[in-house]
């Protein structure tokens, strides 16, 4: 009965991984891509070149690299308190409270393309938005270039902050709604106060599933392509939102560098390793493979 | 926050009763819980709320930035469809997210069966490929599945792109990880007993699973089927490399639609937003009518990866 899935998790999830690295040591181009099997051995150079030469991008590797970590560390570090704030306010019973539940998933349904895309009306220079508002209080003078130059990287990150929140929010759900009502009875008989019960009764019960959901948040920000393709699509984004993904599919399928391409896959594979081991380490911890 | 009488004492009557501070199961006091959802009610509905104003707004009020509420109308939900072809979008997606998730869903029962029931060797390690698959980011193997699909495509002299066929059996690799580890976690909470039940009386293992395990699973299944499905709608990356313009799936044709409108300098915002708005509505529709089982579904499904 495993025959099917196992099957289809071989040759489509596993074989293209081990092809990857092979890619990533041939000399591939528009031309030498169909017939890859005799593509020339190209060693590291593509890996080297991917550190040292800027691609048809205008950056290299490393910048991409650094761009994706600031990227999804501060994704992560700005939607933890966020998420946290949001399960806090929605876990006692009120009225209305399955109305806010249902309003605080919209960000994450939303699809990521109709989000990208309305970020980049939202961000227009002096029409958007959010050039509206700022213009409107006197904090800047309404004329901000946020979909090119240097602020794009902060429009782009505010857009994810925004989509991603939710992600954490229904994990800290999940795990409050695991803490027993006993405990916090017995808590609050030997006195403790509400700050008391939040953190020595309940955050000890909530780090673990938490902290799986930031680690998996972070490993999501880190792979996001939909967001920065869709909001400065059409021409090639601004060096600010050339996060690796970007990097990587640009140089596949809009200069036609593959060897390049597969490098930069493997080097994002490289970096996911080590994040990815913890994750199922701790996956196994919370005991979900028993 | 007055707090509940808490009797204290042996259950042959408490003398004494404290007056709590407050009730015990309450962790944020009520004018800090009224602070965070009027603050994230509105970071969530002025985005939202100027995407469907915008989407009634004419093309080029939104462009100029004058924008009012007397120039309101459905324009743009109209002009939209010839803009763009997007009803043929919104079909390609139906058929490729709806035949990958469906397939998905019965790979994945087929799966999560001898996943949860036997113990073999290789059962964790398997378990362990599932989660590890689930962080894997798209763009580590768009790149092999497209110099694959080109090879083929060259060697046999067939043409894969522009088929279904490639953008479904890439939307599996990620439904049938999905939907199995979706049907792992809840076929453990169906007890051994009805099957066994079954066996005795006569039914054969696929019997059992056909007769017994189906229909107990049938609603895990339809979360399982809903979130593969999404993969499909939501999917940018794939979409991109694997289709033309005769399977394009509706993501691609606004993506096409947004960045042609806005590399010729007429950007038609209105149209934009009110397909961005059409492309929203399914998901969010699907989300609010069956938000109970989704939800715990989503708790799953994340929780898992």
């Amino acid at each position: 009965m495993l025959v099917p899935a196992t099957l289809a998790l071989l040759l489509f999830g596993i074989a293209p991984a081990l092809l990857m690295i092979w890619l990533s040591f041939l000399n591939l181009t528009a031309s030498t891509l169909r017939q890859f099997v005799e593509a020339p051995f190209y060693g590291v150079r593509n890996f080297v070149d991917a550190f040292t030469q800027p691609s048809s991008l205008g950056v290299t590797t490393g910048w991409s690299i650094f761009i994706s970590f600031a990227f999804s560390l501060l994704s992560t570090i700005a939607t933890a308190p966020i998420g946290v704030a949001a399960a806090l306010s929605v876990h006692d019973r009120f009225r209305a409270r399955g109305l806010v539940r249902a309003l605080y998933l919209m960000p994450y349904i939303i699809p990521g393309f109709a989000t990208a895309l309305t970020a980049r009306v939202v961000f227009l220079n002096g029409t958007g938005l959010v050039d509206k508002i700022l213009g409107g209080l006197g904090i800047t003078n309404g004329q901000t270039y946020w979909l090119i130059g240097p602020h794009a990287y902060w429009a782009m990150q505010l857009t994810e902050i925004w989509a991603a929140w939710p992600f954490i929010y229904l994990f800290t759900l999940a795990g409050l709604q695991s803490v027993p009502d006993a405990q916090l009875e017995a808590a609050a008989i030997d006195g403790a106060g509400r700050y008391a019960r939040l953190r020595y009764v309940v955050l000890p019960q909530l780090s673990g599933v938490l902290k799986l959901g930031l680690l998996l948040a972070t490993l999501y920000h880190f792979g996001n392509f939909t967001l920065a393709f869709v909001m400065f699509g059409g021409t090639p984004p601004p060096a600010g939102a050339e996060v690796l993904p970007i990097n990587m599919y640009y140089n596949a399928f809009t200069f036609f560098n593959f060897g390049m391409a597969a490098a930069i896959a493997v080097i994002t594979i490289v970096i996911l390793i080590i994040p990815g081991y913890v994750y199922i380490r701790s996956a196994r911890l919370a005991g979900r493979v028993e | 926050m007055t707090g509940d009488a808490v009797a204290v004492g042996g259950h042959n009557g408490a003398r004494k009763s404290y007056r709590l501070r407050d009730e015990p199961k309450v962790l944020m006091p009520r004018s800090l819980r009224g602070i965070v959802i009027a603050v994230l009610s509105v970071v969530i509905v002025v985005p939202i709320g100027y995407m469907v104003l915008m989407s009634l707004t004419p093309n080029q009020d939104v462009a100029l930035g004058t924008i009012s509420l007397r120039v309101l109308g459905i324009e743009n939900y109209v002009q939209m469809w010839s803009a763009a072809p997007l009803a043929s979008g919104l079909l390609h997606t139906i058929i490729i997210a709806g035949t990958a998730s469906a397939v998905s869903v019965m790979v994945a029962l087929l799966a999560a069966y001898p996943l949860t029931r036997f113990e073999f060797r290789g059962r964790r390690a398997y378990l362990y490929t599932l989660i590890a698959l689930q962080t894997v980011p798209g763009t580590t193997t768009v790149l092999p599945l497209f110099a694959i699909l080109s090879w083929i495509q060259t060697t046999l002299s067939v043409s894969l792109i522009g088929t279904y066929w490639p953008i479904i059996l890439t939307y599996m690799t990620f439904g049938v990880p999905l939907s199995t580890w979706l049907l792992v976690a809840y076929l453990r909470t169906v007890p051994r007993d009805l099957e066994e039940a079954g066996l005795v009386d006569g039914c054969s293992p696929l019997g059992a699973l056909r007769r017994i395990v189906l229909p107990l699973a049938l609603p895990a299944m339809v979360v399982a089927f809903v979130f593969a499905f999404l993969v499909g709608w939501n999917d940018v990356l794939f979409a991109s490399v694997f289709t033309n313009q005769h399977t394009q799936t509706l993501a691609i044709t606004l993506e096409l639609f947004s960045s042609t409108s806005f590399s010729t300098g007429t950007p038609v915002y209105g149209e934009l937003m009110s397909a961005a708005v059409v492309s929203s509505v399914p998901v969010v529709v699907l989300y609010l009518v069956c938000q109970r089982y989704l939800v715990s579904g989503l708790a799953v499904g994340s929780l898992t990866g």
